[in-house]
């Protein structure tokens, strides 16, 4: 297939699969039995009249056409539609948060992959598998994050970057180090090595561009993880991110706000997988 | 081998003995000591108290049980509809294959604890705290799929080409039938994911109860403990607050060596 195609073919992929995750994830929050209600519902100071008009315009407001209509005419007007919690305009409460979200990612990113390249490097290339590098990555992993944020924040020791990096790096780690143990097991790199090459020639020359191809692959699973673990880290630390923002839109029920921060993250993560697997079908071909 | 028959071991102790401390005589997670609210560890009550004068240590067997039989039932339904997808995928028309792994792409492209938090914030206000628990795990079965049905498919299509199967195909075996042939083998591959899901669940719930948006109270919960943390004159006065997060982790180490992930 020519390049031109094939790369117009990967765009109308990763298109069609965020537009069907906008109509899922609409259809999803419609379909929640709890969609219509309302907090006032609860208020005894309310009428059973007025109880009554909330719910019918509520049914008039949440029918699935209208909200199919306002949610894709929020987002064609750039401000994906009104707060329920603010009555202001979604993007207005995101705009300012992506930036400290997308920075906090950023780090967290960088400082994982330099932990667990390094960790992965010097395990992968020791004789045999060592306790040392295995023991302290099971136990990061089997650490929920609210749990491991909390405790940071008790013991005033490290932050909402640190927490998030030895997540991602515990989880990084443990690929890597397979990734990269089979390279070094490779019966061309253990001749290299049997023939005294320098270690830093093999690494360069035959063990990275090996595990390149997984690498490409790890990096979308590892801005996913980061993703889940966004919000708990945000909330508990709190960051004034998009995570924040959403944890927040879900305990007043801010479906509108809600409903924009899941799809903006969908999007980052289908663009992410997307692009890994674009630059391994280049690497193949 | 040895690690994960002694992983296996141990957590059928702790489900022992949590299951004994639920079902004593005179434990129950809801029950209210008054005149003990937040209670060091004592004889009455082994790992002293919560803040409503709860018995922790009944708390947080319950947790574990209940944690452990969401996960499981969710992890089940998961690996079946892997299974059921997978193999359709795998075995039916090229058209159902391509837009099956299409759906797949849109579920893995969904952040789930977002997908989560958006379900549960949209349940009904007069949610029953039993009812918050079976649609947690529910959704957490919903969304955990994708990726195992992905690794089914790759095993049924590598499948599809054995010997074997040719055989059966140019005996004139239907489709259901050779779906049906197909299953056992693809056990070995099954079987794994059922396990990893499990503390991938744990731990989902965990995170999402710390949140506030798992299981309703007074069901006890791991989230719901570790809500406790939050309250920092809480944990000056006992250290049992800790407890629920160690036997946690304890738990999730074991499940992962089970699951050969240690």
């Amino acid at each position: 297939m020519k390049p031109a195609v094939s790369v117009a073919a990967w765009l109308a992929r990763t298109l069609a699969i965020v537009l069907l995750v906008i109509t899922g994830s609409t259809l999803l929050v419609r379909c929640a039995p709890g969609y219509l209600s309302d907090a006032r519902e609860m208020d005894a100071r309310y009428a059973d009249a007025a109880r009554g008009e909330l719910n019918a315009e509520a049914a008039r407001s949440g029918s699935l056409p209208h909200l199919l209509f306002s949610e894709v005419g929020g987002w064609m007007r750039g401000d994906a539609g009104l707060s329920r919690q603010y009555g202001v305009p979604v993007f207005e409460l995101i705009r300012p948060r992506l930036a400290v979200t997308g920075r906090l990612l950023l780090r967290a990113l960088i400082l994982a992959w330099s932990l667990a390249l390094c960790a992965a490097l010097l395990s992968s290339a020791s004789r045999s598998p060592s306790l040392f590098w295995h023991t302290p990555a099971a136990l990061l992993l089997a650490m929920p994050t609210a749990a491991m944020a909390t405790l940071c924040l008790l013991t005033d020791h490290g932050g909402p970057v640190l927490v998030m990096a030895l997540l991602l790096a515990a989880r990084d780690f443990k690929f890597l180090h397979h990734a990269l143990r089979r390279a070094w097991l490779d019966p061309h790199v253990l001749q290299a090595r049997a023939q005294g090459i320098r270690m830093r020639r093999i690494l360069v020359a035959h063990i990275l561009p090996a595990a390149a191809q997984q690498l490409s692959a790890l990096l979308s699973l590892s801005i996913v993880t980061a993703l889940s673990a966004l919000v708990p880290v945000e909330v508990i630390f709190n960051v004034p991110g998009l995570g924040q923002l959403a944890w927040n839109a879900a305990m007043n029920r801010d479906l509108p706000v809600l409903l924009a921060a899941t799809m903006i993250m969908a999007i980052a993560v289908t663009f992410a997988g997307m692009a890994s697997d674009r630059h391994s079908g280049w690497r193949n071909a | 081998m040895k690690l994960k028959c002694a992983a296996a071991c141990v957590l059928a102790m702790l489900i022992l003995v949590a299951a004994v401390i639920v079902a004593a005589p005179g434990a129950s997670y809801a029950n209210q000591d008054r005149e003990s609210l937040l209670a060091p560890a004592s004889t009455r009550h082994p790992a002293g108290t919560d803040a409503l004068g709860r018995d922790r240590l009944v708390r947080v067997s319950a947790a574990l049980l209940l944690s452990l039989a969401g996960s499981v039932a969710a992890s089940a339904v998961t690996t079946a509809a892997a299974a059921g997808v997978g193999a359709l995928a795998a075995f039916g028309p090229a058209t159902v294959g391509w837009t099956a792994m299409l759906l797949c792409d849109v579920f893995l492209a969904l952040p789930w604890l977002f997908l989560l938090m958006m379900v549960r914030s949209a349940l009904p206000l007069t949610t029953s705290p039993a009812n918050s628990a079976a649609i947690t795990f529910l959704v957490l079965a919903a969304l955990g799929w994708p990726a195992c049905a992905r690794a089914v498919y790759r095993g049924a299509l590598s499948l599809k080409t054995t010997e074997w199967m040719l055989y059966a195909r140019a005996g004139g075996l239907r489709g259901g039938q050779i779906v049906r042939s197909v299953i056992p083998n693809l056990v070995p591959l099954l079987l794994p994911q059922f396990l990893i899901s499990i503390p991938a669940f744990v731990m989902a719930e965990a995170n999402l109860g710390a949140l506030g948006l798992g299981v309703g109270e007074p069901l006890p919960s791991w989230g719901g403990m570790l809500l406790e943390l939050d309250n920092s004159a809480m944990l000056f006065d006992t250290r049992w607050v800790y407890f629920p997060v160690a036997l946690l982790v304890i738990v999730l180490l074991l499940l992962e060596a089970v699951a050969g992930e240690a």
